[in-house]
């Protein structure tokens, strides 16, 4: 065992955890943040996707031992039902939500997009989306949604 | 009719729990006190378990109990047939559950799954389809047919000799399609536990609850009242939550534990636990006259089943019916076959047989247009389906076929060069 | 060399479970106090909606906004058996057991409210923007949740349970005649595709899909079956294949086992046609499964528009569309 220290949703944390723990297991096992879903467990689906000191990583490739000293953003973390965050918010509006399981793990990586790049071109957008699979949307409302949310940051 | 709701863009209420990760699908709930079951699958298509050893499995701290065949009170389950088994002694497919194991934490049942020894005696197995439906070949499920061939529908229109005589341009072609799996992004979960009332209570992601509390039911001895399942959220289905994945397999380890029991797919278990898409061989040769009409169409639908019956006479009963593609042909002759064979079992995707009939009689459509010399667009519009045309099945179509509106408003991407780059 | 051609698919889809099964849903349905109502129904939403359908659909009849309706489904304790989430057959079968358990529900505040108004016949009784009153005559109104408490306190109860059945029978078994499902969606769909003729990739660059829907219920959810069925359906086309070895799955991984990402999908233009449907609710019918069958056609036939081959098995690979390419320079010489 070994004890890392993080800090998740602006929380500190100090954690005695199984270096060869994943991060998708911390966050949803240690801290009950089951927003993070697991699809694959191969770094494939994006559907664990967190943001890990500025970058979307897919926290089923993540060990724990890796996470120590880092700042971790789940979908927890960001907005809420009072003032969701406005990707969030497109996603609602525009129908960019079917069945939801891979819509946490989208929301985040439009997010990190929008933070770095505030209005990005159709090209980047796919592209920064591409790490996540959907089954049910065929991307189309999810891609006018990203768009949206970055037209409304302007 | 003027509508206000109906027809308006109401935001899904759903939705909301969705972007901020609120929404509870069956892996994101927990009891205390709860254990893990891992299945043991097998990995040959086709083979008699002979003695299965679960010492070492046992061995292990925190292994509660190792579940096989002799446990399940009433061993089947199916959406048409009960012809597949909860906990198989006889295996059909690699990936028949053979074991089970619940265990204190999911590692330590993981575990105690790799240390399961299981001696089968390996039968020879077929994966061809058009092999499978030969009389000589030993059938996988006697108590269902004499032959593999589960389900042959026969569908006879008109006069083929008629037919024939009229065509102008005869296209003769074999289409193929593939084994396809679902894919969606949730894998298999269940929670399970027996509550207070003493009622078994199963959570899980399913298209179809009451089906799943009927099949827990019976193999578990259970009253319907006595089984309760409730759906979590649904991390898509498109047809691959119709049959059976863990549900039983959690509630008989609830029962025979009285703890709570939790399981989880990976994603690899995902593709072996539940039905693929049909692959299918099709025959085709249609004719149509100078005048651009369909006269006459002769197809062979050959559907591999796989193991199990699931929805296999409903998905080939769909292929043939739909075999025409939307257009009227006076003469018909269709026939269509669901095949056992030692393949994953295939069962509910979204198109359900119509999926693939598509690639054959549109195929067909540009095919007789080419050599006809008209358009795609002018083939489709001589001969698609209108109030009151009648199908190869004979049935009449009374009320909205508005097809030919809908080919009106994609006429003119047609008309159109296509760029070039 | 890169290449582009445009194709047509046309598809034509029965509804419910078909062939004379008995296909059947059921709803409960109560009205509340303050005029807010919850229905209770089997029906699992997959995710694709059918929850907020089923909430438009009671909200519309009530005159209540969609968010009033408290929609529970698939719990087997609670809620009546309305089949399975499956043949296209929600929004349709389920939609209209909703629909004449909202109606059955209000009924009896409909007798009650005539008699309060003096208004002759129920039928003179409309519910609408949350005030029950006299069709055309907006001085004989009362806020619905208002008449409702009044109607309960009178001992009134407005509670129902409705169920609705397709309509099917089934096939004969020598000759195939019958009427199997009902109702029939229709649908047609443009692919343009560009074909790299040294590499054998296509790449689609956009769709046009129109479908028949009856009578779209929820443009915005019309639209994600038709874009999510257009994208399972290139899936379908062009990349995904189960491997198998004597039976053992060779690629049960999404590293080798290829589903679109967002990278793969074209430009999708979705329209719809409303042609009612009479059996449907608000002459609604399916579209869930419909979006995805035109479009292998579509893409299969623009390849071969654009390079001039027919591929016959799905999928169609890079190794495919080369093989075919180089059988026809030789049949060229």
């Amino acid at each position: 065992m070994m004890v890392i220290e993080c800090i998740v949703n602006d929380k500190k944390y100090v954690l005695e955890v199984d270096p060869q723990e994943r991060l998708l297991d911390v966050l949803r096992n240690h801290l009950g943040l089951l927003g993070t879903k697991e699809g694959c467990g191969e770094g494939e689906c994006g559907a664990c996707t967190v943001i890990l000191d500025g970058k979307t990583v897919n926290s089923c490739l993540v060990l724990a031992g890796q996470a120590h000293n880092s700042v971790i953003t789940t979908i927890e973390g960001v907005g809420n039902r009072q003032s969701p965050h406005p990707v969030q918010k497109a996603f609602v509006e525009v129908g960019a939500v079917q069945c939801g399981f891979c819509t946490p793990g989208m929301v985040l990586s439009a997010k990190n997009l929008l933070d770095k790049n505030p209005h990005p071109s159709d090209e980047e957008i796919g592209v920064a989306l591409s790490g996540n699979l959907c089954r049910c949307t065929g991307y189309d409302k999810i891609l006018r949604a990203v768009k949206l949310a970055a037209e409304e940051g302007k | 009719m003027k509508t206000e709701v109906v027809g308006s863009r109401a935001l899904r209420e759903d939705s909301w729990g969705k972007v901020f990760g609120q929404t509870k699908f069956p892996a994101d709930v927990n009891l205390p006190n709860q254990i893990y079951g891992v299945v043991v699958r097998s990995p040959h298509p086709h083979a008699r378990i002979l003695n299965i050893n679960s010492e070492e499995a046992m061995k292990l701290e925190g292994v509660a109990v190792v579940l096989t065949a002799n446990d399940v009170p009433h061993n089947s389950h199916g959406v048409l047939f009960r012809d597949q088994p909860v906990i198989a002694d006889y295996v059909r497919m690699v990936g028949d559950p053979v074991a089970v194991v619940g265990g204190e934490t999911m590692e330590i049942a993981r575990e105690a799954a790799e240390r399961i020894r299981v001696d089968y005696e390996i039968l020879p197995a077929i994966f061809d389809p058009e092999e499978a439906m030969k009389p000589e070949v030993p059938p996988l499920h006697p108590e269902l047919q004499s032959t593999n061939v589960l389900y042959h529908l026969p569908i006879r229109r008109g006069s083929m000799e008629e037919g024939w005589a009229k065509a102008d341009v005869v296209v003769e072609q074999v289409y193929k399609t593939q084994h396809v799996d679902h894919a969606f992004l949730q894998p298999e979960a269940v929670l399970a536990y027996l509550d207070e009332r003493g009622h078994m209570v199963v959570q899980t992601a399913t298209q179809y609850a009451h089906y799943d509390r009927g099949e827990i039911a019976h193999a578990l001895g259970f009253r319907y009242s006595q089984v309760q399942v409730k759906t979590l959220a649904v991390g898509g289905a498109f047809g691959g939550r119709e049959d059976i994945s863990l549900q039983i397999i959690a509630a008989l380890l609830a029962l025979k534990t009285q703890r709570p029991v939790k399981m989880e797919n990976t994603r690899e278990e995902s593709f072996y636990s539940h039905s693929k898409r049909h692959p299918m061989t099709m025959y085709y040769k249609t004719g149509a006259a100078k005048d651009g009409k369909l006269v006459a169409m002769q197809a062979k639908i050959i559907g591999d089943a796989g193991a199990y019956s699931s929805w296999s006479i409903n998905v080939l009963r769909k292929s043939a019916v739909h075999a025409t593609g939307p257009y009227e042909i006076p003469n018909v002759e269709i026939d269509s076959f669901a095949v056992f064979t030692n393949n994953p079992y295939t069962g509910a995707m979204r198109g359900f047989g119509a999926a693939q009939t598509v690639l054959a009689y549109e195929s067909q459509m540009d095919l007789l247009a080419k050599k006809l010399g008209i358009s795609p667009l002018e083939i489709r519009l001589r001969n698609c389906f209108q109030v009151g045309s009648i199908t190869a099945t004979g049935q009449e179509l009374t009320s909205s076929v508005p097809l030919d509106q809908c080919l009106a408003k994609i006429a003119p991407y047609f008309r159109r060069e296509v760029e070039t780059p | 060399m890169k290449k582009r051609g445009i194709g047509l698919g046309c598809a034509w889809y029965g509804t419910g479970y078909g062939n004379g099964f008995p296909d059947v849903s059921s709803a409960f349905v109560e009205i509340h106090d303050d005029g807010s109502a919850t229905v209770l129904t089997g029906a699992v939403d997959v995710g694709q909606g059918s929850n907020s359908i089923f909430a438009q659909i009671a909200a519309e009849e009530l005159g209540l906004r969609a968010e009033d309706i408290c929609v529970n489904t698939a719990d087997t304790d609670v809620t009546p058996d309305s089949g399975t989430s499956a043949a296209t057959r929600q929004t349709y079968n389920t939609g209209n057991a909703v629909l004449k358990a909202v109606r059955q529900a209000k009924s009896r505040l409909l007798i009650y409210a005539a008699r309060e108004f003096s208004c002759p016949t129920p039928e003179g009784i409309e519910l609408k923007s949350g005030y029950i009153g006299v069709k055309g005559d907006p001085s004989r109104r009362m806020i619905l949740g208002d008449m409702v408490f009044k109607a309960r306190l009178n001992g009134e109860r407005l509670i129902s349970a409705e169920s609705s059945t397709a309509r099917s029978t089934p096939v004969d078994l020598t000759t195939g005649q019958g009427a199997p499902y009902w109702p029939y969606s229709f649908g047609c769909q443009a692919a343009e595709v560009e074909v790299d003729t040294e590499t054998g990739k296509v790449k689609v660059l956009k769709v046009i899909a129109v479908h028949d829907v009856g009578k779209a219920l929820n443009p915005t959810q019309v639209e994600g079956q038709i874009a999510g069925g257009v994208t399972q359906g290139i899936g379908y086309a062009l990349l995904e294949e189960l491997e198998l070895q004597k039976g053992m799955i060779k690629n049960p991984a999404f590293s080798s086992y290829l589903i679109p990402t967002a990278l793969d999908v074209p430009k999708i233009e979705a329209y719809f046609v409303e042609e009612a449907e009479e059996s449907g609710p608000y002459g609604a019918k399916g579209l869930g499964e419909p979006a995805m069958l035109p479009t292998v056609a579509a893409v299969i036939n623009a390849i071969d528009d654009a390079v001039g081959v027919r591929i016959t098995s799905l999928p169609a690979t890079p190794e495919k569309i080369l093989q075919a390419l180089a059988e026809k320079k030789e049949e060229l010489g």
